[in-house]
């Protein structure tokens, strides 16, 4: 008892950690590998920690219109996101935060460090904060919808809505591969691009105020609350890319319990990380930012295929299949 | 009239408690009406018998009416009406035998109280119309007092003959109201008007549960019956709290900046420190934020939905799957709403004169605000103790309801976030740079603004409307009637007035008929009379 109660905290604490510390690395890797796609050379992998040193060497600047808030909001987005990442489970299940790992709580957290980002825009009163708030506020809308109607699948798949919970009934059950987790599949990946503001939804790496999402709300932070702010978007990527992995390439995760089987789930772990930091510039260099008004086009399209997903379990249900 | 007081009347009382001693602190102890309001609603919350239910809850009705008379004329009008309508409905049905019909007027005219779509085109009319302490009043209490009928009747007196449609009338009702009211909420530029689309949205959300209990109920499922009574109730509990604190604050804009459009605010928390930190917390409970009060009831529901949707015939689960995008997209939108109305109000440069002189909120209204805000605390870190309290209201409802334990734990939430902030504290405090210089904000490279203009062009910020638009566009045109109105304004109340006009024009041209028409009119009537009367005869 005490012995498991033991290895979960030692799995926790490795996982915090782990997660903590690679974060930079999996941006910089989808960086240089975006780069390399595109037939440039590209910054080393390991320039995101770099970039975080140097922020943090740097002076803070606040704008003079600004309210007394303004520092907080970087620490409320921050926090939460961070919070969120220990709760999802990343190279083994079973861990501590297990119980708290409810779908709808992440939601929440996300929802969260949502809010504190478009009101961190909204702070200074100027015009391209505004716009990328308010952008981020249209998406948001279909993407929760959408994130909501996908957890119903997994819900009534798992019979249960925490991750963890998730994650080891799909590792264990036999499910097999179904229509209904192909469509949650394509809908939980738009819903991921839009919240990590990747290409086809933003482009984290424009240069146009204009044309930005994320990055527009960022424009006037600077020293450690940019560098809070550009952290929380590292680890938001890494848990997006735990979450898709641990519900939908849950073979081979450890058990928290079971300290033999963690060497495995670490190196498959970091093995899936590895291939959706592959897949993912490499989807990027092949299609084009859309016009803002086609992003909720986008996103219904998301919304429609979870509730596909949901009508075909109810039809399968029915017919016995 | 005789008084009894069970665990359901005991709840709504305590909800009501708070905001009675708040909407008195904000200036409306002197007024003999709001206590008249005020008693009317004991009445209903604390009636044995119908009569004395349906006279505490008319006596409130008129209270209110007079109240919101003096605060604006005109929708005063279209209030009255609704309460007239409201109790030509409830009348009857606290008299009819326990059945279908009674059921259906009880939920039209106490969810026309309510403010239950496709009946809640008065409430972003009129709750905003009178001072500040009554909206509040209205909002949090008046709306939960129509909600009590509903649920007294729903499930308790009506029981016997309770049927699973039921249930499901009013998560399709519930249903609509979120979504209208959220959207609506997201697109009104006027304070008060949003605050009040927003209290339809969780009007809506409370149906919503209650639909799902009561159907759950009656197909004798007592986990999701437990689940949706807890999500109803608590958010009862939370949305009596944080949303007359809201009102309270608008009001205090108010009288501050002397406007509540949001068009005209801007940078209040700079002159209104107080204040504008209390309206933070209210934002955060109307938003369900995690950690803040509105996010155990919305997580309960979201639960309780999912729940549903496994049960039933297959038309019952798309429809709760259909719920469910429903639900996701409102509380986004609610999330929206509750940003624009920080940020645009409360962040950013001032955007008038008014704005940037603003000064604190008066005393006794910040007390009331604090009040509230401190009883916010327990429910938004304690949800399960809060539960634990409600325990024998959802048995005396349901007495088979068995919900499994809440899997939200935000002290756990809370203690994962400290934990992370010593750390970060620790690492930005040893190696990082302290302090910060205030310089002028980056703006993309535009220069500073000119003497002038201490903070800027204000047309240069992003406006409340400008905000809004782009939803406006994605989602308002397919919603919302030509024009941005609401859809029960323009597909029901409209034509209703049309057709009263038209019922008038013919009265009025009856009544100046000519007497050689009104003898034709009778000579008609007459030979129509014996006509009919010598075939029926013959017949």
């Amino acid at each position: 008892m005490v012995l498991a109660f033991f290895l979960r905290l030692l799995a926790t604490l490795l996982h915090v950690a782990l997660t903590f510390a690679l974060a930079p690395l999996v941006m910089g890797v989808v960086t240089t590998l975006r780069a390399w796609a595109l037939g440039r050379r590209g910054p080393p992998v390991i320039q995101p920690y770099r970039d975080l040193y140097k922020m943090l060497r740097k002076a803070t600047l606040v704008p003079d219109t600004a309210t007394e808030l303004f520092s907080a909001w970087p620490v409320a987005c921050a926090l939460s996101i961070a919070v969120a990442a220990m709760l999802v489970p990343g190279f083994c299940t079973g861990l501590l935060t297990a119980p708290l790992s409810d779908f709808i709580t992440i939601m929440g957290l996300l929802a969260l460090a949502r809010a504190a980002t478009m009101l961190g825009g909204l702070e200074t009163g100027f015009g391209f904060g505004g716009a990328g708030a308010w952008r981020e506020a249209l998406y948001g809308v279909f993407a929760e919808g959408a994130l909501l109607v996908v957890l119903l699948c997994f819900g009534l798949l798992a019979h249960g809505v925490t991750v963890d919970g998730i994650a080891v009934a799909f590792d264990t059950q036999h499910i097999g591969i179904s229509v209904s987790l192909g469509f949650a599949l394509a809908a939980m990946l738009a819903v991921a691009l839009t919240e990590t503001g990747r290409i086809p939804t933003d482009n984290p790496s424009g240069h146009l105020e204009l044309a930005m999402v994320h990055e527009a709300m960022l424009l006037e932070y600077s020293g450690r609350n940019l560098l809070l702010l550009n952290y929380a978007a590292m680890l938001r990527l890494l848990l997006w890319m735990s979450l898709i992995g641990a519900i939908f390439l849950p073979f081979g995760m450890a058990r928290a319990t079971d300290i033999l089987s963690w060497p495995g789930g670490l190196l498959l772990w970091l093995l899936k990380l590895a291939a959706m930091a592959v897949v993912l510039p490499l989807y990027e260099v092949s299609s084009a930012k859309m016009r803002v008004f086609r992003v909720p086009e986008f996103l219904g399209v998301a919304m429609l295929l979870g509730m596909l997903a949901g009508i075909f379990l109810f039809v399968a249900a029915r017919i016995g299949a | 009239m005789h008084l009894h007081l069970d665990a359901l009347s005991l709840l709504f009382l305590g909800i009501l408690l708070p905001q009675v001693v708040a909407g008195a602190m904000a200036g409306m102890r002197d007024s003999v009406t709001f206590w008249v309001f005020v008693l009317g609603m004991g009445l209903a919350l604390a009636a044995a018998d119908a009569f004395t239910l349906v006279f505490g809850f008319e006596l409130m009705s008129a209270a209110s009416w007079l109240l919101v008379l003096r605060g604006d004329q005109k929708p005063a009008t279209l209030y009255v009406g609704v309460a007239i309508f409201s109790a030509a409905c409830l009348v009857p049905a606290v008299f009819l035998p326990a059945g279908p019909i009674a059921f259906l007027l009880i939920v039209l005219g106490a969810g026309a109280k309510a403010g239950l779509a496709p009946l809640h085109f008065w409430l972003p009319r009129a709750h905003p119309a009178p001072p500040a302490g009554v909206s509040a009043l209205m909002s949090g209490g008046m709306v939960k007092v129509a909600l009590y009928v509903i649920i007294r009747y729903a499930f308790v007196v009506l029981a016997p003959a309770a049927q699973p449609w039921w249930g499901g009338v009013l998560v399709v009702a519930g249903a609509a109201s979120v979504l209208i009211g959220a959207l609506r909420a997201m697109l009104e530029t006027e304070l008060k008007t949003m605050l009040a689309c927003s209290t339809v949205e969780h009007v809506g959300l409370i149906a919503v549960g209650l639909g799902i209990a009561l159907r759950a109920k009656a197909m004798g499922d007592g986990a999701m019956a437990g689940l949706g009574l807890e999500a109803a109730l608590l958010c009862a509990v939370a949305h009596g709290l944080y949303k007359p604190l809201l009102f309270i604050g608008a009001g205090e804009v108010k009288h501050s900046v002397g406007t509540t459009s949001l068009n005209w605010l801007g940078g209040l928390v700079r002159g209104m420190p107080k204040l504008g930190l209390l309206m933070l917390g209210g934002a955060a409970g109307m938003a369900a934020l995690p950690l803040g009060p509105g996010f155990a009831p919305e997580f309960i529901l979201w639960h309780a939905a999912i729940a549903a949707a496994g049960t039933g015939g297959i038309i019952a689960r798309i429809g709760f799957t259909a719920l469910l995008v429903v639900l996701g997209l409102s509380a986004a939108l609610a999330l929206g709403a509750a940003v624009r109305m920080i940020g645009i109000g409360f962040l950013g440069r001032p955007r008038t004169l008014q704005a940037a002189a603003a000064e604190d909120a008066r005393r006794w209204p910040l007390i009331g605000m604090a009040l509230l805000a401190a009883l916010c605390v327990p429910v938004a870190l304690l949800p399960g103790l809060v539960l634990y309290a409600l325990t024998p209201v959802i048995l005396l409802l349901a007495p088979q309801a068995d919900a499994p334990p809440l899997t939200y734990a935000p002290l756990s939430l809370a203690v994962l976030a400290g934990l992370v902030a010593v750390a970060a504290g620790f690492i930005l405090h040893r190696y990082g740079v302290r302090g910060s210089r205030e310089v002028p904000a980056w703006n993309g490279g535009f220069g500073k603004p000119p003497p002038w203009l201490p903070f800027g062009d204000p047309a240069t910020q992003p406006s409340a409307t400008g905000f809004a638009e782009p939803i406006a566009r994605a989602i308002g045109r397919g919603l919302l009637a030509p024009g941005g109105a609401d859809p029960a304004e323009a597909f029901l109340l409209t034509p209703l007035t049309r057709l009263h006009l038209r019922c008038v024009r013919v009265a009025e041209r009856l009544r100046r008929a000519t007497i050689r028409q009104r003898l034709a009119f009778i000579f008609a009537a007459l030979v129509a009379f014996l006509l009919a009367l010598g075939l029926g005869e013959g017949g």
